[in-house]
This record gives structure tokens, sequence and C-alpha cells, in this order.
């Protein structure tokens, strides 16, 4: 059956006072006057609600909200060796910063650095919760280096990420998702983005892997994306509308993720019109063994839009479901 | 004329202001409380610009918060969002595009007629760019990413029109997101020709944290009179290929790292300065800080526009410039 998910990040405060208990809490801890458990347990807190607020919206497939993750960038560098985190530098189109990951020396996996969270957001949410990594392609596209070759660098965070994976499997993760939105931004480097993926796939041991390009489309190399030892391949149906076309001219025989509702802006989507064009795709895609998405991490958006968006990916798969 | 100094818009709210917008934000402070404490920072912002003998002068913008929100808050078809995530733990309101974009009435003339009053020196009027405003608000009403900019244009044209007619001799529209989208610049041009278009004040675009290679080909294209670039926080890279392709309009240089608590030493300055007019005629060469100074202290902003000033009076003075 049609089922649901999420691409990762969820907004970690909303516009109630309690809703922004983490906001204070960090506040607090950064001048000193909380301890580190103190903020943990805030955090956990969060955890738990943001995985609530997606289990009670029909997502089957929830993540932890990515609540700990100061940016996606360097919340995986800060865990690193031979990498050290710098200014502020705006991540894609989105109007957001990261601290930027600058590689000083050899870049090795130390400890993991998703394995406690997604631990934790497992006991509670009943079912399988994804875990979800920023893929070695990404991280090196968007860190800073100097002179080093970026098939290198790949190399290293591909080692990297694929230590991150093993942590995670090991803990008992049975769905992983690796991010490479940085890939719909330079499509002509699917052969670099292909070795990372190899690199972390040999890790994942019995889990479920998804790949998955947000922020753009990538329908000129689907078929390079569909080839890799992936169990399913998420695409942004939104921001890359050209992926609809490549879609429905080349099919996949890879389950997919598909992110048709749009995480980027607040405008209602309507499931009925989405549920029609994801049927439209019937016999081209296995849409039975794919989930419906938003086409990227929901933290771009207010916490109440948010909620609606999980409503609405919930609601179209259901269409979806009806329909097949 | 040479060198002349100026700001890029911000500059640091006092804690006081800081503290009153605060209750205000809450509801325990009317706009008539919080009205005279905007008027005081803004007096002792542009007394202080005064003082330290800055060319062209800004208002300090003490009265807005957000650069979009602050114009959704005063347009029609606009809302403004809950709050969302810039980066850490910092969180900001977005604009929602919810109808037709009109503008009841002027946004920002009664203050930069206001401020201009209390200076001889020219105040630049500073709008938020149609691009930009597109580019950080959430649409659910235009059909598409250009349908939205081009409606901001429109409403922007009208504030700079009557900036102008309040006696603005010029008027700088920021576009921070100018860069965002390589494959979008032809509409950041035709959005800002529609602001400018029939203007007699000098016009100025102000950008910054930017992807510049793809956009460097568009500055000559970008219909302003003045291009004005965050240039010390990217370490002056594109110096040398405005060598190679030379700017055909002012340029307003950044000589100070904004987001830097260090403050610059006056030698430091003077570098960046005599670097910037190895490329630059000094009658087109404007000098001002990389971005608005809005997140440092008062005192951070203050001690680092000191430097700017200090550092521009010695290379006119080693090079006998006016």
């Amino acid at each position: 059956m049609t089922s649901t998910t999420v691409v990762g990040s969820y907004p970690r405060i909303g516009d109630a006072p309690e809703e922004q208990r983490l906001r204070r809490a960090i506040g607090r801890f950064d001048e000193g006057k909380v301890s580190e458990a103190d903020l943990r347990e805030v955090e956990r807190s969060v955890v738990r609600e943001v995985v609530e607020e997606q289990v009670a919206a029909g997502i089957a497939l929830p993540t932890d909200g990515q609540v700990t993750w100061s940016d996606s960038q360097s919340h995986f560098a800060r865990h690193l060796d031979g990498v050290e985190v710098d200014g502020l530098v705006r991540y894609f189109d989105t109007n957001t910063y990261y601290r930027q990951p600058v590689v000083k020396g050899k870049v090795r996996w130390r400890e993991p650095a998703t394995v406690d969270e997604w631990r934790y957001a497992s006991s509670i949410a009943g079912g399988p919760v994804k875990a979800v990594v920023t893929g070695p392609f990404t991280l090196a596209t968007l860190a800073k280096s100097d002179g080093t070759a970026k098939r290198e660098l790949v190399r290293d965070f591909a080692s990297a990420v694929a230590g991150e994976v093993r942590a995670l499997q090991q803990a008992g993760a049975t769905h992983i998702q690796v991010d490479e939105p940085a890939i719909t931004r330079a499509p002509e480097e699917v052969g670099l983005l292909k070795e990372g993926v190899e690199r972390v796939a040999g890790e994942k041991g019995r889990a479920w892997l998804c790949l998955f390009a947000y922020f753009g489309d990538v329908a000129g190399i689907l078929g390079d994306l569909a080839a890799l030892p992936i169990d399913n391949l998420g695409l942004d149906l939104v921001q890359g509308e050209r992926n609809w076309k490549a879609l429905a001219e080349a099919g996949s025989e890879v389950p997919l993720t598909l992110g048709v509702v749009d995480a980027r802006n607040t405008r209602r989507d309507d499931p009925k019109a989405l549920a029609r064009s994801l049927l439209a795709l019937k016999g081209e895609v296995p849409l039975e063994e794919s989930h419906v998405s938003p086409s990227n991490g929901l933290e771009f958006l207010p916490r109440e839009k948010a909620r609606e968006k999980l409503r609405l990916v919930a609601e179209a798969a259901k269409l979806v479901e009806a329909g097949l | 004329m040479s060198l002349l100094t100026t700001s890029v818009g911000s500059f640091p709210k006092p804690p006081y202001l800081a503290k009153a917008r605060a209750l205000h934000s809450k509801g325990e402070l009317t706009d008539a409380d919080l009205r005279p404490l905007e008027e005081r920072a803004t007096r002792e912002w542009i007394a202080f610009q005064e003082e330290i003998g800055i060319d062209i002068l800004v208002d300090g913008e003490q009265y807005r918060g957000d650069m979009a929100t602050y114009f959704a808050e005063n347009l029609d078809g606009c809302e403004v969002s809950g709050l969302v995530r810039s980066y850490g733990n910092r969180y900001y309101k977005k604009p929602v595009v919810v109808g037709e974009l009109e503008r009841p009435r002027s946004i920002t003339v009664d203050w930069w007629t206001w401020a201009q009053g209390l200076t001889g020196k020219p105040l630049k009027g500073m709008l938020t760019g149609p691009y930009t405003m597109m580019d950080w608000s959430f649409d659910e009403h235009y059909a598409s990413r250009e349908a939205l900019a081009m409606a901001f244009a429109e409403v922007l044209h009208q504030e700079a029109k009557d900036l102008e007619r309040a006696g603005a001799e010029m008027i700088q529209i920021d576009e921070p997101a100018l860069s965002t989208r390589a494959d979008e610049l032809d509409l950041v041009v035709k959005a800002l020709g529609a602001v400018t278009r029939g203007l007699d004040a000098k016009t100025i675009t102000h950008t910054c944290y930017g992807n510049y290679d793809a956009v460097f080909p568009y500055f000559n294209r970008l219909p302003v009179d003045q291009i004005d670039l965050e240039m010390s926080n990217s370490g002056l890279d594109l110096l040398e290929r405005f060598r190679r392709e030379p700017l055909k309009k002012e340029i307003a240089f950044g000589v100070i790292d904004v987001h830097s608590h260090v403050i610059e030493t006056e030698a430091q300055v003077r570098e960046r300065i005599e670097r910037a007019l190895e490329i630059f005629a000094p009658e087109t060469l404007y000098i001002d800080p990389d971005c608005g100074l809005k997140t440092r202290t008062v005192e951070e902003a203050q001690a680092k526009l000191r430097v700017m000033v200090a550092a521009t009076r010695a290379v006119k003075a080693a090079r006998g410039l006016e």
C-alpha cells in the first residue's frame, strides 16, 4: 500500500509560548543558566511532541524532526575529526543559514551524531522511525576546503557518513535516508555522488536505504540514481517539477518517496489534485511500494502550517491508495 | 567629491528600544508609547553619523523589525507568518501574500521626512527590493514567482516615487536575495527596473552573501546608478574580476565585516580602500560597511564606523583627494 513519510526536519518551535520552550532553554543554556542535562530534557520533550504530531497526523514513517540539529551540515561536522565549524553561509535558496564546515585535515567519523535521538524517537513512535543523515556529496559540496580535490573530499565524507550509517543500523535502525540536495544543483557530478552513495550503502546492513534529492529536479539523471544500490529514491516534485515528466517518460522500478506536498510554501495543497497526478504514474512507477511525503523538510514552514502539511500528505496517500 | 562615506541601512537598536519593542510585541506597550523611543534612537544615530562626519546618512531603521515583514505589515494583501528558523536558535516571521498587493498609504515617507529634517546632509530612502520580497514571502495568491515579484515591484515603485516627491535624492533598493537563483537573474533586472523606471533620484541596490560568479555579468545590467557590495567578508575576491570587466556604474564598497565582533584597525580598512582605488575612480567609489550593522552592539557598530571614517580620511589626505 502507498505509505506516508516526511523528509526529515520539522519546526522545533511554534508560536504558542509552550511551543517555544526549546528556544528559551537554548538561550538559557548559552547564558550558562541551565545545565546540558536540563537542555537535553527539553530537547527530548520536543522530540516526543514532534514524533507524536507526525503519528497523529497519519505519517507511517516519521523522523525525530531533527530537533537537536543546529543545521544539516554542522550537526555532522561537529562529530567528525578533521573538520571545524566556521561562519554562516546561506543554505541553498532557503533564506536560512548553516555554519560552514571547514576541512582542516583528514575527515574521519569520530562518534555518532544521530543515534541517540533516533533511539529516543523510536522508543515513542510505536513503529519504525526513519533515521536521516546528510549525504557525502552534499557535505563535500557545502564545506570549505583548501584545494583538496572534490573527489577525495566526497570519498572522505562518504567514509564518515558510512560510519554513521553503520552505527545506526547496529543500533537497530531499519530505515535510513541519505539526503543529497546538492545534486539537484550539479547533476553533472552524479559520478561523484554515485561513489559516495555506494560507499555509504555498503554499511547499511539489512536496513532500507533511501536517497533523497530535494530543492530541485534530477530529471536528467533519474536513471543514474535509480541504478544506485538503494531501496528507495526520494524526489522533490514541487521545486523539481521536471521530475514529473521524467518519471512519466522513463518510469521507475525503484520504489519512490514522492515529495508532492509543497514544504516551501504555506499555500494549502489540493490532495485530490496531487492524488490524480500520482495516479497518472500508475504502471510507470511502483506506487504500492512508494511513500507520499512533503517536498523537503518541513522546518521552513511555521509549525501550524507544517502540521497541516502532514495531514495533507496523509490525505493524498489515502486517495492514491483508494485509486489503485 | 570623492570617497564619500555612507552606511548600508540598519543600525543596532539601543537596549532601551530593544526592551520596549519586546514589550510592544507582547501587547504591553502601545504604538504611541513606542514611537518616542524609536524617535529618540533615530535622533541619536543621526547625531552620531554627523558627529563622526559620515557624508550620506541613513535613519538606522530603528522602527523596523525584519526588512521584509516591515513592508508586509504595511501592504494590503499581505500578512505575517508564524515563526520559522533562520539559523541556530534564531527565528523570524515571513510575509504571507494572501491577495492582490496594494499600498494603502506610503510606508517609509513619514519616517524619511522626519529623519531628513534632523540633518542637512542627504539621507537615503530605504526599500526592500521586489525580488527579495518575493523570494522571502510565502505566496498563497499569485500564480508564479515572476507575477509576485512584479506585483511587489509595482507597490515599491509607488513608494519610491513618493520618497522622491518628498525630496529624497538617493533611494536604495536592497536585494540581498539577488544571487539566490542564478536562473532568475533576468527577473531581478526586470523587477528592479519596474521599481526604478522614471526616477530622477540616484538609485542604489545593495546585495550580500552571494555567489558573485553567476551574478557578475549582471552587475552592469542592474537598472540602478550604484551597486553596494559586501566586499570584506568575501575577501575582496571580486576585485580582480572588476579589473578585467570594468563596472560602468558607481560602487559602494564594503570595508567593514558586519558579522564579526572584532573592530577592524584603521590600517586594515585603509588597505581595503587602497585596494579598491586600484580598480575604481575615487569619484565613483563610496565607502561603507559590508551590510547593515543591526546584529552588532551599539558600541561595536559605532567603533566600526569611526574606524571606517578615520581610514577614509587618512586615504584622502595621503592622496590629496577632496
